[in-house]
């Protein structure tokens, strides 16, 4: 009998990234004030305005209150114990990757993400960011010689400055929460993507982000750009070591697409969850947001949500321009004493917009997932569409699924639909695959990669397989 | 086929089991050798699906006394799919459906399972799909039925057939098939026997589970069992069926009665 | 983001409830326990406000331009006559509630006593004794109609409420106690127009294997405001078919909320409201399955013209105990003009993993090719759209206690009358 395995032992495979690379680091003095923020501005030598947008957002931040309505329970976050700087103590930028720190190289590599020249992907650029600071980008010279930029925030501050304060904050106000105040007022870095008229971005570009000190928040602040008839397809991948204290990741991302432009953004978040107690794990807090701003403009995010002990994220498409196009696809997947509160919005401000969310949270241990979204059509969206699937896996009878759709529309030329269901892996389907001679732990995998299959056929092609085996893995031992 | 010298495929010896506290099986005894097709009839009740589940290896039996052996080594010691890769093969009474899994993926992964085990090379996408299209055939299935989720939204002629196809390709050495016949019209009937006598060789045997006597005009059966009360009561050829089409089942109830109160 | 109350507002809210208890009649008579402590409890409590999740979308304008006051009855304006299988009560009747009438077998008054000891035990079960509109109806209710059902009752028991004066304020309160296999219908009739405000409480505890068909057609006029809360509590393999239809009301809103004890039960709830003109229309339900096998079907349509406003929360709580429980979800609703809006938002939250619960929403305007499908047949455009909306009420209204159409609920809520 398959007494000895259960789908319940599936699921807790250990952390693989969870190593700590032994680096000295420039650390700012723990806390936060007026002058941490000054000193973050200065070391990265940026202009007046980015100085006068950290300063604005620092004071918003100050008059706000840490939001509690999603109900998230976690201890109460102490933000003068945190560190808001730390670098990898390396001199600038190197121009060659062959000048990088080794143990920098060799943690990337580690986690799969080569960057030297003989082993990088081919047809992916990276961009790596550990900790606060981008170390590396591969392929910057290929793209750029089709007028793409790819580069670390801070470097675009440096080289591109007009192109840093005509977008930046235009999509997520330094104002808009009080995670995204915070993030304005010390983000240290991130990527940069300028996409100019009619090009078609030649590679999937990638940012890799690497926590790896105990004490530090991550404040990575992303900037993408296309503009009119350009496209890109972008993804980011994260991990962080294992701590049993919590780690602060309050990212912006922003998304800016002008007319018949195409952004795909995909995101693989595999940080640290803590253990099966709830000890330790990222709290990642993170504002994500897309405007179409012009006609006919395409904004996908897609997510494949495996790891943080706390995920709060909505990443949202603001459909302004005529009939500009939102999707959101995401598979959540919490185990253990995870939490996981993600959805999105989709904001329909223009005519003949049209969005589509499909949502597949699986819940297994003692965690609990929860979809919330918002579904928003205004008086002058008319002919807009939506189109929203739902879809919860609960594995045990501990782990807790919830669905929070929320749909407001003041235009009746439009139409809003809504589905959602729950399902689970019974034991009869386990058995009529078992008894094809599929073993225990592929019929679980294909159960749940069949359940995430809408999901998994957005991601660019080199990371679905990734996504498959990931979810696999953090699924080991919890099916019963 | 009855051939003195065939080798025992299947033996089973004073099976007992039982699903959470109540027992089902209490002592069953049967023999299968190669080239054999033999018939289990027998009210609802009478155990007959728990002996398929029982050697299929579900979850939900305990297995508490007595012995099965197949091709002379423990088959209870065996996981599920193990005992699939080695050619046990259950024809399910009600197949699940499994949202979001693909049939043919399904079929692919399945098949590559028994092959290796049988030390054949696993089929690679393009050959497998051959070695499908050219098995649809034997159960007259569309085509378009590879494309859809695992049984889903299969009428259950649809879902018996898909049973046949799996059974086609898994090639297997003892086919138990359940109750096969129930839910389908007599066109599904005669593809879906049509199929298991295009399968049947020298060198494979069949154990068919049922009711009626109308799957067995169809498929000859060299022997046919009757079970009631957890126990095969008798004991025949294929005219023990055609006794019982006749009589019914209430002489069994009474041999049943009078063995109990022994 | 939440729109924030102006202190001016908080403060004229905090009036307005200071006001309200003041012009109440001293506590007296069978509730006047119930009364002290509703009183104490809204003066404690001011009004809910936007802030507070459960009253996001609710604007409470229209009930604080209201100054109400209890007073006694002496209209009844429009009524039909009852049908030969209806019971009908008058919930304000000025003096004995029966008022001579004997009660058709099966239902007993329940003695005071009892009252004293069932009262409130459903609200407090459904988790809503304090809820703010409950409060309301506690400070303000001079009297219970409190029933034991016992058997299969024939006849439809019909109670209706009508606040048709200006200023006037009619809390009705209700109490059934279904005895193990007992069947009741019910239908509650609730009549509101002028400047008036209608409170209901009613409370129901279905006992084993026991029937109870409610309908409640709450119609309005005018700035008349209606506040209603509905608690059931289900012991197993009882049926609860609920359906409700509202219109015309400055402002409605009704709460069911149902608990299944034990599971095993069977609730079907069926809701059908209407907002036009400047109106507001509200339910906010909550289902509750507290053990396994517990079976929900709830169907939700609402309708948004002029500048109406229809909101619908719609929380199923599927908690550990409650494994293969089976609920479904859906809300469909019209949004027939540019200036009326519609917040829909269905709350699911499940640990249990043995279970199906599926839930649907859609908003849209009357299907394009329907429309077009009967205008190839000859209709017009108006008589096409108007079968159409017909239709989509229909699938509600029908499914009220047979005796509703002695009240036209169709015409009225169409404003075909």
């Amino acid at each position: 009998m398959s007494s000895s395995t259960s789908v319940g032992d599936l699921v807790s495979q250990p952390y693989k990234y969870g190593f700590v690379t032994d680096i000295e680091t420039d650390k700012i003095d723990k806390g936060l004030s007026e002058d941490v923020v000054r000193l973050i501005s200065s070391k990265k030598g940026e202009p007046q305005f980015l100085l006068d947008f950290r300063l604005r957002a620092y004071q918003q931040w100050l008059r706000m209150e840490e939001p509690d309505w999603a109900a998230l329970g976690h201890p109460a976050i102490d933000y003068q114990e945190m560190i808001y700087y730390a670098a990898p103590r390396q001199q600038e930028k190197k121009a060659s990757l062959d000048e990088v720190d080794p143990k920098l190289l060799e943690t990337f590599d580690k986690l799969g993400i080569p960057l030297s020249e003989q082993k990088r992907l081919s047809n992916v650029a990276v961009d790596a960011v550990f900790d606060s600071v981008s170390i590396a980008t591969t392929y910057r010279e290929k793209l750029a010689e089709h007028g793409v930029i790819f580069c670390s925030i801070s470097e675009a501050v440096k080289d591109h400055p007009e192109l840093i304060e005509r977008y930046l904050g235009t999509v997520v106000p330094s104002n808009d929460n009080f995670f995204a105040a915070l993030n304005s007022a010390v983000f240290s870095d991130g990527s940069f993507v300028f996409i100019p008229k009619g090009v078609e971005c030649p590679m999937e570009l990638s940012t890799y982000f690497r926590i790896n000190s105990g004490d530090t928040g991550q404040f990575e602040r992303t900037l993408i750009v296309a503009e009119e008839g350009a496209s890109v397809s972008y993804l980011e991948g994260c991990t962080a070591p294992m701590f049993d204290t919590n780690q602060l990741h309050a990212a912006v991302v922003e998304l800016v697409a002008l007319d018949d432009a195409s952004i795909k953004y995909s995101t693989v978040q595999n940080w640290y969850a803590g253990d099966e107690n709830g000890v330790g794990g990222i709290y990642n807090f993170v504002t994500k947001r897309g405007h179409c701003r012009g006609d006919r403009s395409h904004i996908s995010w897609t997510q494949v949500e495996t790891g943080s002990a706390i995920t709060w994220k909505y990443p949202s498409c603001v459909l302004q321009g005529a009939h500009s196009v939102g999707e959101f696809y995401s598979v959540a997947l919490t185990n253990n004493r995870q939490q996981a509160d993600t959805g999105t919005k989709m904001i329909h401000v223009g005519p003949h917009t049209r969005s589509t969310i499909v949502s597949k949270g699986i819940s297994a241990g003692h965690s609990s997932n929860s979809y919330r979204g918002l579904v928003q059509i205004g008086p002058k969206a008319r002919g807009a569409r939506n189109y929203s699937q739902c879809d919860s896996m609960l594995i045990g009878d501990q782990a807790a699924a919830n669905t929070y759709p929320y749909i407001r529309s003041q235009q009746p030329e439009a139409s809003v639909e809504h589905e959602a269901s729950t399902c689970r892996i019974s034991a009869d389907q386990l058995f009529y695959l078992q008894s094809r001679g599929i073993g225990f732990e592929e019929a679980v995998s294909m159960m749940v990669s069949g359940f995430c299959r809408d999901v998994f056929n957005q991601l660019p092609m080199e990371f679905a397989a990734e996504a498959d085996k990931l979810l696999a893995l953090k699924l080991e031992g919890s099916v019963g | 086929m009855i051939r003195p010298d065939a080798d025992t495929l299947l033996e089973i010896v004073d099976l007992q089991a039982r699903v959470e506290d109540k027992p089902i099986l209490k002592g069953v005894n049967l023999t299968i050798k190669a080239g054999e097709i033999h018939a289990v009839m027998g009210r609802n009740g009478s155990g007959k699906s728990t002996l398929s589940k029982v050697l299929a290896g579900h979850p939900a039996y305990t297995v508490t006394g007595g012995s099965v052996r197949y091709r002379g080594a423990d088959l209870l010691d065996l996981e599920p799919e193990q005992r699939a890769r080695l050619g046990l093969f259950l024809g399910f009474q009600y197949p699940v459906e499994i949202p979001g899994v693909s049939n043919l993926e399904f079929l692919r992964v399945s098949t590559n399972a028994r092959r290796m085990e049988k030390g054949e090379e696993e089929l690679d996408t393009f050959a497998f799909e051959d070695l499908v299209r050219e098995r649809l055939q034997v159960v007259q299935m569309d085509p378009a039925f590879l494309e859809r989720s695992v049984n889903e939204g299969f009428s259950g002629g649809e879902k018996k057939r898909n049973e046949i196809l799996q059974m086609a390709l898994l090639d297997p050495l003892v086919a138990i098939l359940d109750e096969t016949d129930s839910g389908l019209d007599i066109d599904a009937l005669r593809i879906v026997a049509g199929g298991v006598n295009h399968l049947a060789s020298p060198e494979n045997a069949t154990l068919l589970i049922t009711h009626y006597q109308r799957l067995l005009d169809v498929i000859t059966p060299d022997y046919v069992h009757v079970m009631a009360g957890g126990r095969i009561l008798r004991t025949g050829g294929k005219e023990l069926a055609l006794e019982l089409e006749d009589r019914g089942y209430d002489w069994v109830d009474q041999e049943l009665a009078v063995l109990e109160v022994a | 983001m939440v729109a924030a109350m102006s202190n001016s507002a908080a403060v004229a809210a905090s009036t307005w409830v200071t006001t309200f208890l003041e012009r109440l009649p001293a506590p007296a008579g069978e509730l006047e326990a119930v009364q002290w402590r509703g009183r104490e409890a809204l003066s404690r409590q001011p009004l809910p406000s936007r802030r507070q999740e459960d009253w996001r979308f609710t604007d409470l304008a229209p009930l604080t331009a209201l100054a109400p006051v209890l007073a006694p009855s002496s209209a009844q304006v429009g009524w039909p006559e009852p049908a030969a299988d209806v019971f009908r009560l008058w919930l304000d009747a000025p003096d004995d509630l029966l008022n001579g009438q004997s009660l058709p077998a099966g239902l007993s008054i329940l003695s005071s006593d009892e009252v004293q000891q069932a009262l409130g035990h459903t609200l407090a079960a459904c988790n809503c004794e304090q809820h703010w509109p409950v409060e309301l109806n506690q400070a303000s209710a001079t009297r219970v109609l409190a029933l034991r059902v016992s058997g299969a009752v024939v006849p439809t028991l019909e109670l209706v409420s009508q606040a048709a004066e200006d200023g006037v304020m009619r809390p009705v309160r209700v109490l059934l106690l279904l005895e193990e296999k007992a069947s009741l219908k019910v239908l509650q009739i609730q009549l509101g127009s002028g400047c008036s405000l209608s409170s209901l409480v009613m409370e129901a505890h279905l006992g084993r294997e026991s029937t109870l068909r409610h309908g409640l057609l709450a119609l309005g006029e005018g700035q008349a405001c209606f506040l209603g809360h509905l608690a059931v509590e289900q012991e197993p393999r009882s049926q609860l078919e609920s359906v409700w239809a509202s219109h015309g009301w400055a402002l409605s809103r009704f709460e069911p909320r149902v608990v299944q004890v034990d599971g095993e039960a069977t609730t079907s709830l069926k809701a059908l409201q209407l907002a036009d003109g400047q109106q507001l229309v509200d339910t906010h339900s909550r289902v509750e399955f507290r053990g396994p096998e517990g079976q929900l079907d709830q169907l939700h349509k609402a309708i948004a013209d002029d500048r109406g406003r229809s909101v619908f929360n719609g929380a199923v709580r599927v908690p550990r105990a409650a494994q293969r429980t089976n609920a479904s979800q859906l809300s469909r609703n019209l949004l027939l003009s540019n200036q009326a809006r519609i917040d829909t938002k269905p709350e699911l939250e499940i640990v249990a993993d043995d279970v199906r619960c599926a839930h649907g929403a859609t908003v849209s305007r009357l299907q394009t090719d329907e429309l077009f499908y009967l205008q190839s047949r000859g209709l017009s455009a108006s008589v096409a759209a108007g079968l159409l909306k017909r239709g989509f009420c229909e699938e509600v209204l029908r499914a009220l206690p047979a005796a509703a159409a002695a009240w036209r609920p169709l015409q009225r809520m169409l404003g075909e009358d």
